[in-house]
């Protein structure tokens, strides 16, 4: 028997006395309603449910885990299982309570954060399987770990196992490194040439100073009075170095671009592996910055920032040693200086990133603000709100002003003043030289070249207090497009997919349970099952989980609990690829996408000759309306293209689904949107659709309906009733009221018309 | 696993009547008044309307006939199907739908606040003249119909074609060149 208790738990329940070898799983959680905040720990064996209320402290040690918890015990509850009623757990505003109910009695054992929720739930799902004599943890995904093992900081997200804290940017530059495997050649072309850049801009001053002054100048120089001879070199020497640069920039131009390019398919192909669920989560919000700014911030870091990194510290080196080299005094003093500026430079960016950091909520606020006055703006001039929208919009761009004014400011007055802290520093380096001339130390060439050299490590210096900032965004850019690129999807491929000759249509959904969010479940215990060739209207209220139903069949979503088969196979087993062709959606979100009519039409059969798509166009009724169109089949439609109706929109997906021609017909509100016309024409589209196939309908106007074989009614995530329209009539129930309502309603208009 | 997966039922969309006209059964005809008219099936439409669904990729091919109510009598498969006087009938007919003047040469491309202007000489190969057009929104406005065929629509919803865009002179071709898509 599969059991799980983490370590920790284990000696926090030994140390109570319990028999640890007969428990089958724990959970950590919390309590806020026993004398004040608790950390507890519940556990479960086959005859009791152990809760444990307790203070977890944190003690640092040293090893591989630098932090651990110690348990502090405070009491013990003990429900033998025989003795407590079912478990439900019920979803508040930021709490959640753990609930026994037994002879209509409910009583609550414990009241805990509402992160704990879905840990909560496979500890009530374990005791369910108990009771039922199952495998106890069949169907219940165990966490290893849900915390950073360094630091002890939950993960935001459970699957992603990503602690931001410790988030290890090395490792990820080095797997950012990896996509240059393929170009490692030119990488160190490109590598070799910087470095002889930089070794050529850093003898410059030696040539153009020293040798100059010292050799070429002074009557005891080597090569006195040499003039031309000494300028063609230093010419030489700068346009060795200048086509250097521009040599390794043109490589670096022509390798990174395809880099990024190979990131971009990576994140857009892991993309369409993805499940629906993914997008629909909240973490993905930005997903078209993520391709498109992520992979530029990489990019722009590696063309413009990584570069100027290694041609700078590498000139800094360089420079440190060659004026070393020419006085170690003068070097000793300049090196006083630098760590100063760097406390200057390193003040002044965080100060201006305090400043961007203001701008950009600002101006993301004004971003808003006016998509939504250009959204809303008949709203706005509906309600006559024109001014306090002006107002409420100057308000933001006065503070955005505000900040752009300090920033600016702060700029001008600061860097000017570190300048001058820097020339102050070649001041004192000047003064020092030159009494060091004057006494005979040095050559006036070693001096003028050591300024040189001081003037050079600036740039570097200014370059590297800020550079940081730019590494830590690229390496969030690809932390997050690698995220993408990791991500598992939720529905998988089985590893043994069947796939069916033919798949007749029977349908059957065998106590389905579903949540979106843990403790709030859509589905509760849904059978339902459909014949082969027939057709099930489903109605029930907004809210009911009609179209979860629908998600679920063609397994864009997995059930948590139950099964749902086709012809006896569940779904889970069946290859998706049979199944999502095999099934044919039409919604009342209907997605067109960039293309011409005719080629949207043939989205599930690009081979579908140009008959096919105009029987299908015609079956759908959209034949009339596409020929209106000055283009025709070929009118281009999807974003910048074409605007279609609803009406004309869903005709085309109709089409779509037609010329797809799927076993099974899901109808997902189809109709919803539409006027009587439109409705009345697309009907008779789709009872040419529905001949002969399993269709499952969903519609809230029951007059869609009317052609149904069975109805069901859905409440509450459970069907209530099915039958006939006949039957159902005669019951009495939930769709007689619901028909009651539907007709009253139309009655009204006939009145009043 | 691909073959498994293909469906031996009847197509839904095959059991579905394109309604093609029976050619054998249908005249058209030039009205006095200069329109298309045609007989078919005992009926007398005196006014046509001729529509291709593939104007751009297919043209000679799936043409809709519809009466002067635009609703579809039924649709020509192939203009090649047509007896030659009948084909030069429709031929005409259709060109006359379809006419958009050709571009020969663009003589400048000013982009302003958004906005395209394009001074274009146009026509017929017999008959050039100047044009002066405005373009809104140019991704969408100055479209590509193959490789080499490219259509503008000026705000006014005219369109104008250019047949060949290799055929186009070079200071034409560099003109339009930043707004080919």
């Amino acid at each position: 028997m599969e059991t799980y208790i983490p370590d920790y738990m284990l000696s926090a329940f030994s140390a109570q006395g319990i028999d640890t070898s007969k428990l089958i799983y724990a959970i950590h959680t919390d309590s806020a309603d026993k004398d004040g905040y608790s950390d507890v720990y519940i556990a479960v064996s086959r005859e009791n449910m152990y809760v444990l209320y307790g203070e977890e402290k944190v003690v640092k040690t040293t090893g591989a885990r630098r932090i651990v918890a110690v348990y502090d015990a405070k009491e013990l509850e003990i429900y033998p299982l025989s003795e407590l009623g079912e478990l439900t757990c019920e979803r508040l505003l930021s709490t959640g309570r753990l609930c026994s109910e037994k002879d209509d009695k409910t009583s609550i054992l414990l009241v805990f954060s509402i992160g704990f929720l879905a840990d909560i739930e496979r500890l009530i799902k374990v005791v369910q399987n108990i009771r039922k004599g199952a495998e106890p943890l069949s169907d219940v995904r165990i966490d290893e770990e849900l915390f950073c093992p360094k630091c002890g900081t939950r993960y935001p997200e459970p699957e992603r196992r990503l602690c931001l804290k410790c988030m290890d940017k090395v490792s990820i530059t080095r797997r950012l490194m990896s996509f240059f495997v393929h170009y490692r050649k030119k990488v160190a072309v490109i590598f070799i040439a910087m470095l002889l850049g930089s070794i050529f801009s850093m003898i410059s001053p030696l040539v153009g100073t020293k040798f100059f002054f010292d050799e070429v100048l002074r009557e005891d120089g080597s090569y006195y009075g040499a003039i031309l001879g000494a300028v063609c070199l230093i010419f030489l020497v700068r346009v060795i170095g200048v086509a250097l640069n521009i040599f390794y920039s043109y490589v670096l131009a022509r390798t990174v671009p395809w880099i990024v390019q190979d990131l971009k398919l990576k994140i857009f192909e892991a993309m369409q592996r993805l499940s629906v669920g993914f997008y629909t989560s909240k973490r993905t919000g930005n997903l078209m910055n993520r391709i498109n700014q992520d992979a530029n911030n990489i990019y722009w870091f590696f063309v413009d920032g990584l570069p100027y990194v290694i041609v700078n510290v590498f000139t800094f080196i360089g420079v440190l040693i060659l004026m070393c080299m020419l006085n170690i005094k003068l070097a000793l003093v300049s090196l006083l200086i630098i760590p100063i500026t760097i406390i200057f430079f390193r003040i002044l960016w965080s100060v201006f990133r305090h400043f961007h950091h203001k701008n950009w909520v600002y101006s993301s606020q004004l971003n808003s603000m006016l998509s939504d006055s250009v959204n809303g703006q008949r709203v706005i001039k509906a309600f006559a709100r024109e001014d306090a929208e002006t107002k409420r919009f100057a308000d933001v761009s006065y503070k955005q002003a505000v900040v752009d004014i300090n920033a600016t400011n702060t700029g001008y007055t600061a860097f000017p003043l570190i300048y001058l802290f820097m020339f102050l520093g070649q001041v004192i380096v000047t003064a020092l030289g030159g009494t060091m001339v004057l006494e005979g130390e040095i050559t006036i060439g070693t001096l003028l070249t050591f300024i040189a050299y001081l003037s050079m490590l600036y740039g570097p210096l200014e370059f590297m207090s800020w550079v940081s900032n730019w590494w830590a965004r690229c390496v969030d850019s690809a932390q997050r497009v690698f995220e993408i690129i990791d991500a598992k999807p939720d529905v998988t491929e089985p590893d043994e997919p069947i796939i069916l000759d033919r798949i007749k249509g029977n349908i059957e959904l065998k106590g389905v349970t579903f949540e979106y969010d843990p403790a709030t479940p859509v589905l509760k215990g849904l059978d339902l099952s459909v014949k082969a060739g027939q057709m099930l209207g489903i109605v029930g209220k907004t809210g009911a989980g009609k179209s979860t139903m629908a998600n679920l069949i063609a397994r864009l979503y997995d059930v948590n609990e139950g099964s749902i088969t086709i012809d006896g196979v569940n779904v889970k087993q069946l290859s998706l690829k049979q199944l999502r062709q095999s099934i044919g959606i039409v919604s009342q979100d209907i997605y067109l996408f960039i293309g011409t009519i005719a080629d949207n039409i043939r989205y599930a059969r690009p081979d579908a000759s140009i008959e096919d798509v105009i029987r299908a166009a015609k079956a759908a009724s959209a034949h009339d309306f596409i020929m209106a169109l000055p283009d025709a089949y070929e009118t281009k439609v999807g974003a910048g293209g074409q605007d279609l109706s609803g009406g004309e929109k869903q005709r085309l997906s109709i089409a779509r689904t037609i010329l797809q021609d799927p076993d099974i017909l899901i109808l997902d509100e189809a109709t919803a949107a539409m006027d009587t016309e439109t409705e009345a024409s697309i009907q008779k589209a789709l009872s040419e659709l529905q001949r002969d196939r399993t269709t499952l309908a969903i519609a809230h106007r029951l007059s869609t309906l009317r052609d149904a074989d069975t109805l069901a009614v859905i409440s509450d995530g459970k069907v209530v009733e099915s039958g006939t329209h006949k039957e159902l009539m005669q019951k009495k129930g939930e769709y007689h009221k619901l028909y009651k309502i539907q007709l009253e309603g139309l009655k009204v208009i006939n009145m009043d018309a | 696993m691909e073959t498994a997966i293909q469906k031996d039922t009847h197509s839904l969309a095959n059991a579905i009547d394109i309604g093609m006209l029976d050619l054998k059964n249908a005249e058209f005809y030039v009205t006095l008044g200069g329109f298309t008219g045609l007989k078919y099936v005992g009926q007398d439409y005196n006014r046509i309307t001729l529509r291709r669904a593939f104007p751009i990729g297919n043209p000679m091919e799936y043409i809709s006939v519809a009466d002067k109510d635009n609703k579809e009598i039924g649709m020509i498969r192939s203009l090649a199907d047509l007896s030659d006087k009948q084909y030069s009938i429709v031929l005409a007919e259709l060109e006359k739908r379809y006419y958009s003047p050709t571009v020969y040469e663009i003589r400048s491309v000013k982009d302003k606040l958004g906005y395209v202007y394009m001074e274009l000489i146009i026509g017929r190969e017999d008959s050039r003249y100047k044009k002066n057009c405005a373009l809104k929104d140019v991704n969408k406005n100055i479209r590509m119909l193959d490789d080499d065929r490219l259509v503008i629509t000026d705000v006014d919803g005219n369109r104008y074609i250019v047949e060949s865009l290799s055929g186009l002179d070079k200071k034409s071709l560099k003109r339009l060149e930043p707004y080919l898509f």
